[in-house]
């Protein structure tokens, strides 16, 4: 498995556009992420990882309709493509497989009982 | 009503972003802006908006999307060829201009050379000895009166030694001393080899890196005197052959026999660069005198070794802290430890210290040699973007057949870049062969130079190359700037607005000439003045024979001399004319300023030596033999100290003009405390020290055939030849062996001035460069302005303007230009030469006329120059240059 060309901030990004579907484009993505971080995100940021992670084929894109307050200009929307699902399933079994590797009693030495919950 | 952010961080962004993404990018900016400026106000979302146009500043943003029409990259190897083929074409086209730029730049970096070579040179002596940080001179400061301090370069001979044993900083100290001897190896040399010597103790070894070859360092004979030579010495006198423990002898000029040296050892060349430059070293071994402090001490040359890293400001402090309470006198007396890096270019104090150059010198001809730099580079600039004109139609047609604008730069600046190679070449050439003609000139080889030191060529080429990129740069610039849709249609007269820059430079260039104009002309009324100015004594037809020991046979020497014809006077005096101020000095208070000290001047030799100098009587008498006038000093000398103190205090002199007013001394014929003596008779003052020198209080004594002195001779008018073969003649029956060196006394005072004389010639070579290269710049400038205004010049002949009319129209503008650099030259020009002649107690006063001759002379270049061109265009015939086309 080669999952090494996902970086953790494209991961998320990549996240952001599969969850704001269908209208993920660079905005959205800033505002969502700003939201459930609480930092703040500039769109360069977004837009280089939405650019790169296009590159790689995860994502795939085309230009959405203008409005007022973008002065007239064209969004370009991004949906995440079959491989970059398949990518994004493979980060998670891993991440699932590890976490459930973890015994209840290191959890809890961790601070993190799940058990009560 | 739509919120915007600020407008020029829009632009920002706009430049910031890649054109392909300012669709999607922008808009993405502008919602956030709107989002946030909606959430939380105006001034939030603006700093919120700079901080997202910052964040813009990534190469995936910023990058340009290769256009899909690719021209080949300006730096491939088959536009490189293009470049050169197309740039050598056009250069051979306008072979005109390139050969003024060729002339001009040439010029510039040959002199630019040149003087850097020297410069350089200069500030490379004295760097190579491996302690040559940790070694110092030490130099006597003598406090004269408030702000009033001479430096001398000698120090008390007890002082070293006295250092050493006091302080632990003090590694080693030695006494060096330079002068000249004659030695005679063969017998056949007559006037015997000149030798450089310098005069050390064994410790020398210690200070300076010697690298014995045979033979030892050490004061190894007490017979005789100890002698290391250098190796290309060696050679010299004894060829092929092991000098060591061989025994020559010098040809005597104070003794009254040959003394023998003792070669003991045989070291490497000590460097040339060095302000201790010598042949052979004369060792003794180190005597160290006890400091008294009785105001008896002897001088010299003392050189200190102190401790690495010490703090020399520091040591200095408390050397003369403990010096002012060791004399008690209220630090008349300080001393400084110059390094000894800067004994050579910062040595103007040091009298006898021959191998010495100004800094300020040095300074002056660096600020000329750059200036006549910028005057060619700003030529080629002018010239070059004044031709632009004529290359932007060319540089249209690329443009649209996809030439891409860095192409265009190269293409242009590999122009430039031929025309500087060939100049270089010029300029490497010419440095060669006038490496040998300045050495002559400066009187001194040069040690470093551009072909000798691989390191300094290989910068200076560098220096080059960047001079012609920055050169170059800006008019490639220009021309590759324009539009081709509007050079095509040739709408190019806004674009080509670097006029003014244009004429600012011309301007400068000719301020630059103009300055450099007018140093040449204060430098040589500096020197004129120097040279010409009356001394108060004659000191034409005056020859001078160098001081010797007389072996008692002074006197008769004279007698003999008498009878040569065209001797009209002749007396033995310890003191000549260009040696120093005279044989002894005294301090005394000075009666005006309390407080303050005079140096008073004594100047010694038999009782015809004031008639024979041609000295003005005032009041009182001459010496004469009729008086008791001369005091037979050398065997009272021998006496005793005392006695032949108070046979001086009452012994008769004259006294200069100035000396009776600075002294006060108002009474003739009576014992004098301020005088030392009795003074007789006043005579008119006299220059005894050079003009570089303020004149001092002299007096004049009277000896009884002095034993060490020379002999002036006053003769009659253009019978120099003839009794300098009767003066040999005479030499060889009293003293066959002895050195008979004859001086005609105007030369020797003439070669003081040697600095100001050769500051004069450089100056009158550098003005005519830097004007010959303005004129230069200013002939391309018109050629082009004629060539451009052809058309025009042939419509107004057309429509009967006169030849006189068109001329003055093409004249017109250049003429200005200088009108307006002379008024910037002058006033900088005159202000610079008042600094300079500050430092001279002697000055020559810098006229209006000066000022108004300079602006006519540069005028006049001009005009001729301009009308050169601008009556050829203006006699052309109309029809020719209106058909053109």
């Amino acid at each position: 498995m080669r999952r090494s060309d996902l970086g953790e901030f494209e991961e998320i990004v990549l996240l952001a556009v599969a969850a704001l579907a269908p209208g993920a484009y660079s905005v959205s993505i800033a505002e969502e992420l700003e939201k459930e971080t609480g930092q703040t995100m500039s769109t360069g940021a977004v837009h280089a990882a939405l650019q790169r992670l296009e590159q790689k084929g995860y994502l795939t894109s085309h230009l959405g309709e203008a409005t007022q307050e973008r002065g007239g200009r064209r969004k370009r929307l991004f949906t995440v493509t079959a491989y970059g699902g398949k990518i994004l399933h493979e980060a998670r079994t891993v991440r699932n497989s590890l976490w459930n590797r973890i015994t209840p009693a290191e959890l809890s030495k961790m601070g993190l009982d799940f058990s009560n919950s | 009503m739509q919120p915007l952010p600020p407008r020029w961080l829009d632009k920002l962004a706009n430049r910031i972003c890649a054109p392909h993404l300012r669709e999607e990018l922008l808009g993405d900016l502008y919602e956030r802006y709107a989002l946030r400026h909606h959430r939380v106000g105006a001034r939030k979302a603006n700093w919120f908006f700079l901080r997202e146009v910052t964040a813009l500043l990534r190469p995936s943003i910023m990058k340009r999307k290769p256009s899909p029409y690719a021209s080949p990259s300006a730096l491939n190897s088959e536009m490189l060829r293009n470049y050169f083929k197309i740039g050598s074409r056009v250069l051979l086209k306008n072979s005109r201009y390139s050969l003024i730029h060729l002339t001009g730049l040439s010029i510039g970096l040959w002199t630019c050379m040149m003087v850097a070579t020297v410069v350089i040179d200069s500030l490379s002596y004295d760097k190579q000895w491996s302690r040559k940080d940790d070694i110092y001179r030490i130099v006597t400061v003598n406090k004269m009166g408030k702000d009033l301090s001479e430096r001398n370069s000698s120090s008390p001979m007890g002082l070293a030694p006295e250092l050493q044993k006091n302080y632990a900083e003090v590694e080693s100290w030695s006494t060096l001393s330079s002068s000249e001897l004659h030695f005679k190896i063969r017998p056949e040399d007559g006037d015997g080899i000149n030798t450089n010597l310098l005069s050390a103790d064994t410790a020398v070894s210690r200070l300076l890196d010697l690298k014995l070859l045979t033979g030892s360092l050490k004061h190894s004979t007490q017979k005789h005197w100890n002698l290391l030579v250098t190796r290309s010495y060696a050679t010299r006198i004894f060829p092929g052959q092991d000098p060591v423990g061989k025994i020559i002898y010098d040809i005597p000029t104070f003794s009254a026999e040959p003394t023998p040296y003792e070669i003991t050892g045989l070291i490497d060349d000590l460097p040339y660069n060095s302000h201790l430059r010598a042949d052979a070293i004369r060792l003794e071994a180190p005597k160290p005198e006890p400091l008294l402090n009785n105001g008896v001490m002897s001088f010299g040359r003392n050189y200190i070794l102190l401790k690495r890293g010490t703090d020399v400001g520091e040591f200095t402090k408390r050397v003369n802290a403990w010096y002012a309470r060791f004399t008690k006198n209220n630090n008349r007396e300080q001393f400084e430890f110059q390094p000894l890096k800067e004994v050579y270019l910062h040595s103007d104090f040091a009298e006898g210290q021959s191998v010495k150059a100004s800094i300020r010198t040095i300074y002056i001809f660096a600020g000329v040699a750059l200036l006549l730099l910028f005057i060619a580079c700003v030529n080629f600039v002018n010239l070059s973007t004044a031709k632009a004109f004529a290359r932007v139609k060319e540089a249209g047609v690329r443009k649209i057949l996809s030439g891409s604008r860095t192409q265009l730069v190269m293409q242009l600046l590999t122009e430039t870049l031929l025309l500087f190679g060939i100049s270089i070449g010029i300029a490497v050439f010419a440095y060669c062969l006038t490496l040998r003609p300045v050495e002559d000139f400066l009187g001194h080889r040069l040690v470093v130079t551009f072909t000798s030191n691989i390191l300094m060529a290989g910068g200076a080429l560098l220096m080059f190359f960047l001079t012609a990129l920055l050169t170059g740069l800006y008019p490639a610039w220009v021309i590759s700037g324009f539009k081709p849709a509007n050079t095509l249609r040739g709408i190019f007269t806004a674009s080509l607005g670097q006029t003014g820059l244009r004429k600012t430079l011309v301007v400068a260039q000719f301020s630059i000439s103009i300055i450099v104009l007018l140093a040449t002309i204060g430098v040589w009324q500096q020197f004129d003045l120097m040279k010409n100015k009356e001394l108060g004594y004659d000191k034409n037809n005056l020859i001078g024979i160098e001081q010797i020991s007389w072996n008692g046979k002074g006197d008769a020497f004279k007698n003999e001399l008498q009878r040569i014809p065209g001797v009209v006077r002749s007396s033995l005096a310890m003191w000549m004319p260009t040696e120093g101020g005279g044989y002894m000095q005294r301090e005394v208070p000075d009666p005006a300023h309390a407080g303050r000290r005079l140096r008073v001047w004594y100047v010694a030799g038999d009782v015809d030596l004031p008639t024979t100098l041609g000295l003005k009587l005032v009041k009182g008498r001459m010496f004469s033999n009729r008086f008791a006038d001369a005091l037979d000093a050398d065997s009272l000398q021998k006496e005793g100290f005392e006695k032949f103190e108070k046979a001086q205090i009452n012994q008769n002199s004259l006294m200069t003009a100035s000396a009776a007013k600075m002294l006060g001394i108002k009474q003739l014929d009576v014992q004098t405390q301020n005088a030392h003596s009795v003074p007789v008779g006043i005579v008119g003052d006299f220059h005894n020290e050079s003009l570089y020198e303020p004149m001092k209080p002299t007096f004049i004594l009277a000896e009884k055939s002095p034993e060490y002195a020379g002999m002036l001779i006053r003769i009659q008018p253009g019978t120099e030849m003839q009794v300098a073969v009767g003066v040999r003649k005479l030499w060889k029956q009293f003293f066959p062996e002895k050195l008979l060196q004859i001086n005609n006394i105007e030369e020797q005072i003439t070669k003081q001035y040697e600095a100001e004389s050769k500051l004069h010639e450089l100056f009158l070579f550098f003005s005519g460069l830097t004007m010959f290269l303005s004129a230069l710049g200013i002939f391309g400038l018109v050629v082009q302005a004629a060539e451009q205004r052809a058309k025009e010049v042939g419509i107004r002949k057309v429509l009967g303007a006169s030849v006189a009319g068109i001329v003055g129209l093409i004249s017109k503008d250049f003429v200005k230009l200088v009108v307006i650099a002379i008024v910037v030259a002058s006033p900088l020009a005159w202000y610079a030469l008042q600094k300079w002649l500050e430092s001279y107690p002697y000055r020559t006063t810098i006229d209006w006329w000066v000022f108004v001759a300079t602006g006519f002379a540069a005028l006049v270049v001009t005009i001729g120059t301009v009308s050169f061109q601008a009556i050829r265009a203006a006699t052309a015939d109309p029809v020719r240059s209106l058909r053109n086309e």
